[in-house]
């Protein structure tokens, strides 16, 4: 079982408090992937994981074993860096041993070890090479390979693809899924890429300020955002939000007279402000749903398999809408707006989900 | 702005020979003629010199190698040149094996994550470096003097006065005095090129190999260490190079006879007392330039070495 427990985890750099109260559980063979915006502590928390921050106060254990105070060598934890970190003096064999011959493992060992992370990797011919010798893909392939070597119970990745190209990010991306699944191995991935999120994850942990806004399966979030922060960070194009007051008899009434009429929360009374939701998917130009909203096209990006277009209400706020194909209306023209009422958030004024 | 750039590429595709050869003038000139005039000039008139010897009537005859033959065999000569080229050797090594690591370790610590006042240890530690040598020299004789200097009192008052001995006056310790009088001004030169080429190595790689298991001291000398020994390597062949210059603190120190009994001379000292004369010695311009081809090529040879011996095999790192 290699479980990673945190509980009522804080930390501070003096009065700055950069994780508050953090409550997490990394699952055996799961992969957590932490998200948030630059400054929110998702970093400070996988170093704080890996025994590179100490903390304040708060408890983790790492397969039952509690670690606050371990060296990070004792933790039993790998970490691939942003920058790879390689030791630029070695090649690549000596860069992924260099940890084992410190923990005084038989040579026998470390060779046959990062032989076969090596052979994982593809990394055979390149064993001899140097760091600077290597192309970007190959270096992220060699700072992968020195954390298999290591046999750890949790893989540590701090945003790890955001030095490569585009198409070498997605390739990358998809090497990771799979080695996710050949090694079965625990996972707590950093990144601020919601696309890297979504696609890796069993689990998404949303972090804003120091705090966990949300944690949960990728799909949880997307559909069942808890707050206004995590309905508008996942996704993109960010989920639409109009301010709107509820009326009696589930009348929801926008800022510019607009109505819409839906079956409400039983926690929504009439008089309560609130804000809506949608994401631009759910939305179609023209079309037949049951709600409907009027305003001007201000400009359509058109991206050849589908477009975004922007609409300006009344009100005065634009609303994103996807549309499929190449619509044959243009800027300036007015356009009806439905949606599908199932797919409608509504959250309370403090931003929280009503249900 | 584009299109400017272009344009001049354009103008010095289709210049003239003539022009282009102004041009280059123009823009490389001033950095040649200075150069040949206070650099190039100098040096081939002091190996020309060398290879004449003043005659009594004081014409100049042509004497081939015959002055580096008196200067390494007539013992008039050789016997001070030798204990000169022995002393400047000492003097070398002494900074090599105390400057050198002191900077090093002083690097190491002012690059230490949870020092305070850096910078105020930087300036002070580099401040002996930016003062003169001839006050350093007074400030040190004073010092060190067993008459008044500040030295014995204080040993006295720590009731270590027998360990005080006229340091400076000795002939067994007055180059070694100098020598760390010397590396005390200069230590802050290696310190500075070595903590800026510290500063150069990414804080992720010490978190890699803290992961790795290893303390602060051991990534210092397995990691970071051998990331900057291209950085040690120069700081090495500048001392050399300033070493087997050096004159001014041992002449601002113990004067150009660098006593007691020359325990003091180096390469310098000797040069000048030769070339331009001192007390009943008569300047000789001819042996004076045997003398400074000779430090020429001792500084030739060793940074040659190090070119092709150390350079070489180094790898610079980029992170």
């Amino acid at each position: 079982m290699s479980e990673v427990k945190i509980e009522k985890l804080c930390k501070s750099y003096g009065p700055v408090e950069v994780l508050k109260d953090i409550n997490l559980t990394v699952g055996d063979g799961s992969f957590v992937v932490l998200v948030g915006p630059s400054g929110c502590g998702k970093s400070t928390l996988l170093r704080s994981i890996a025994g590179l921050e100490p903390v304040n106060s708060g408890n983790m254990t790492i397969g039952g074993r509690q670690v606050n105070d371990l060296p990070p060598a004792q933790r039993e934890i790998a970490m691939v860096f942003q920058s790879y970190a390689l030791y630029p003096h070695m090649d690549v064999y000596n860069n992924m041993a260099f940890g084992l011959k410190f923990a005084k493992t038989p040579k026998a060992e470390i060779e046959a070890r990062v032989n076969e992370a090596a052979r994982i990797l593809q990394l055979e011919p390149l064993l001899k090479r140097r760091p600077r010798e290597l192309s970007g893909g190959q270096r992220q392939r060699v700072a992968i390979g020195r954390a298999i070597v290591r046999k750890p119970q949790v893989f540590l990745f701090d945003e790890p693809l955001s030095n490569l190209d585009a198409a070498l990010r997605i390739n990358t991306r998809v090497e990771i899924a799979k080695l996710h699944k050949m090694l079965k191995a625990t996972i707590v991935y950093v990144t601020h890429d919601q696309v890297e999120a979504m696609t890796l994850a069993d689990k998404i942990v949303v972090m804003n300020k120091g705090r966990v806004e949300q944690a949960g399966k990728p799909l949880e979030l997307y559909y069942k955002p808890n707050n206004l922060f995590v309905a508008g960070f996942i996704g993109s194009p960010a989920m639409n939000f109009l301010p709107a007051q509820v009326k009696k008899g589930g009348i929801l009434a926008l800022s510019d007279g607009q109505e819409l009429k839906a079956a409400l929360p039983s926690s929504c009374k009439a008089g309560d402000t609130v804000t809506l939701g949608f994401r631009p998917e759910h939305m179609t130009l023209g079309g037949a749903g049951k709600f409907a909203l009027t305003g001007i096209i201000d400009i359509i990006e058109r991206l050849g398999e589908s477009g975004f277009a922007h609409v300006r209400l009344p009100s005065g706020h634009t609303v994103v809408a996807e549309v499929r194909g190449d619509p044959r209306t243009g800027s300036g023209q007015s356009a009806k707006l439905t949606f599908d009422a199932d797919y409608l958030h509504i959250f309370n004024a403090e931003g929280q989900r009503l249900d | 702005m584009a299109d400017a750039k272009a344009g001049a590429g354009n103008a010095i595709v289709g210049m003239g020979r003539g022009s282009y050869a102004m041009l280059l003038a123009f823009f490389l000139g001033p950095a040649v003629v200075i150069y040949t005039v206070f650099s190039i000039y100098p040096l081939f008139a002091t190996i020309f010199n060398s290879l004449y010897l003043r005659q009594p009537d004081g014409a100049y005859l042509f004497n081939g190698l015959g002055n580096f033959q008196t200067l390494l065999t007539d013992t008039t000569w050789s016997v001070p040149f030798w204990n000169a080229f022995r002393n400047n050797c000492y003097f070398f090594f002494i900074h090599m094996l105390v400057q050198n690591p002191i900077g090093l370790a002083l690097a190491a610590m002012l690059s230490l994550p949870r020092l305070r006042l850096r910078a105020t240890y930087r300036t002070l530690i580099f401040m002996p470096t930016m003062l003169s040598v001839v006050i350093i020299g007074f400030s040190w004789q004073l010092i060190l003097s067993p008459l008044w200097g500040i030295s014995k009192m204080f040993l006295n008052a720590l009731g270590l006065g027998f360990l005080f001995a006229p340091w400076l006056g000795q002939e067994s310790t007055a180059l070694i005095t100098v020598s760390l009088i010397s590396v005390w001004q200069f230590v802050g030169i290696p310190m500075i090129l070595i903590y800026t080429a510290l500063l150069a190595i990414p804080e992720e790689l010490i978190d890699a190999a803290t992961v790795d298991g290893l303390n602060q001291f051991q990534a210092f000398v397995w990691v970071k260490l051998p990331l900057i020994f291209p950085t040690i390597g120069l700081v090495s062949v500048l001392t050399f190079v300033n070493n087997f210059n050096a004159f001014d603190l041992i002449y601002a120190m113990k004067g150009a006879l660098a006593g007691p009994n020359f325990s003091a001379d180096i390469m310098g000292t000797l040069f000048y007392r030769t070339f331009f004369g001192n007390q009943l010695q008569l300047g000789d311009l001819s042996m004076g330039s045997t003398i400074a081809t000779m430090m020429f090529l001792i500084i030739l040879v060793g940074v040659m070495c190090y070119l092709f011996l150390i350079q070489r095999r180094m790898q610079r790192y980029s992170f």
